[in-house]
């Protein structure tokens, strides 16, 4: 009898530590870094050697007047997210650019910005293949 | 020993077995690619020994390609597994895919040098190739 109860109580804390890394921690980084969206992974390399692919990066909500050139942002668009680095801030408008990439993406409305991504040292903090759920769900769907 | 014991045992040799001889027979190459400084410039090192890249500018690109040949009477799974620095410069058009018995396919590697790239530097790596002989269906 012990041991089947010892069974189910294993069972209910390893649910209850599942249920707090899939549930309470996306909850507790969208109250820490102020977005709905704290946690991309990085699909592609056009920001390759900064984020690699398979990367999963943090963002926190930025307002417009925190922005700097060189910041590496998330903005919305028509395809879904794009994480790019600034490279011109206009008055309505800012402009990004992937590292890898040799034009400039089109201009980006203030609006559609979702956040920086959280920097340590300098650095974006990415924890990296954490993401490649990410990208095979991503490939599954393209195919 | 009991009589499962050594039926466990002989089906653990097996395993072991077959695992060690598709380690064995994988493919394995070295993969490199040098940044250098430039336009539209390409340098090419011909050789079958490794997935060698050349030299390569930015904004250029350079492919390779490996044949495989399967000449037994068996399906092969082909896995293609790869590490290391240029991984995350080079593509490839299939990493999973099945070569029926007496036939060849090909699998094709790019390696394409982008804007960011640190000029001066040898990106370097590891290419698996794994063949699975079994019942598989392409």
């Amino acid at each position: 009898m012990l041991k089947i109860l010892k069974f189910f109580l294993n069972i209910v804390i390893y649910a209850a530590i599942v249920g707090v890394i899939v549930w309470g921690l996306p909850k507790y980084l969208t109250k820490k870094l102020g977005t709905d969206y704290p946690i991309a992974a990085i699909t592609s390399g056009s920001m390759w050697p900064a984020l690699h692919i398979g990367d999963l990066v943090l963002i926190q909500a930025v307002s417009k007047e925190d922005l700097e050139v060189g910041d590496i942002i998330v903005w919305q668009n028509d395809k879904g997210f794009t994480i790019h680095r600034i490279a011109k801030l206009n008055e309505n408008t800012l402009v990004t650019k992937g590292d890898g990439n040799f034009t400039e993406d089109a201009p980006v409305k203030y609006s559609d910005v979702i956040g920086r991504t959280v920097y340590r040292d300098g650095n974006p903090v990415r924890i990296p293949y954490m993401g490649y759920i990410s990208v095979w769900s991503a490939k599954i769907k393209a195919n | 020993m009991k009589l499962s014991d050594k039926i466990l045992a002989g089906v653990l040799i097996v395993i072991f077995l077959f695992i060690f001889y598709i380690a064995l027979d994988a493919n394995k190459y070295t993969a490199q690619v040098l940044a250098i400084e430039g336009a539209g410039k390409v340098g090419v090192n011909p050789t079958t020994e490794r997935l060698d890249f050349g030299d390569l500018s930015p904004g250029t690109s350079a492919v390779r390609r490996v044949e495989i040949e399967n000449g037994t009477a068996i399906p092969m799974y082909v896995a293609v597994v790869r590490f290391g620095s240029i991984n995350d410069l080079m593509k490839l058009d299939k990493s999973f895919f099945v070569v029926p018995a007496r036939t060849a396919d090909e699998i094709e590697f790019t390696v394409y040098m982008p804007a960011s790239a640190p000029i001066g530097e040898k990106l370097t790596g590891r290419v698996f190739i794994f063949k699975i002989p079994g019942p598989w269906s392409s």
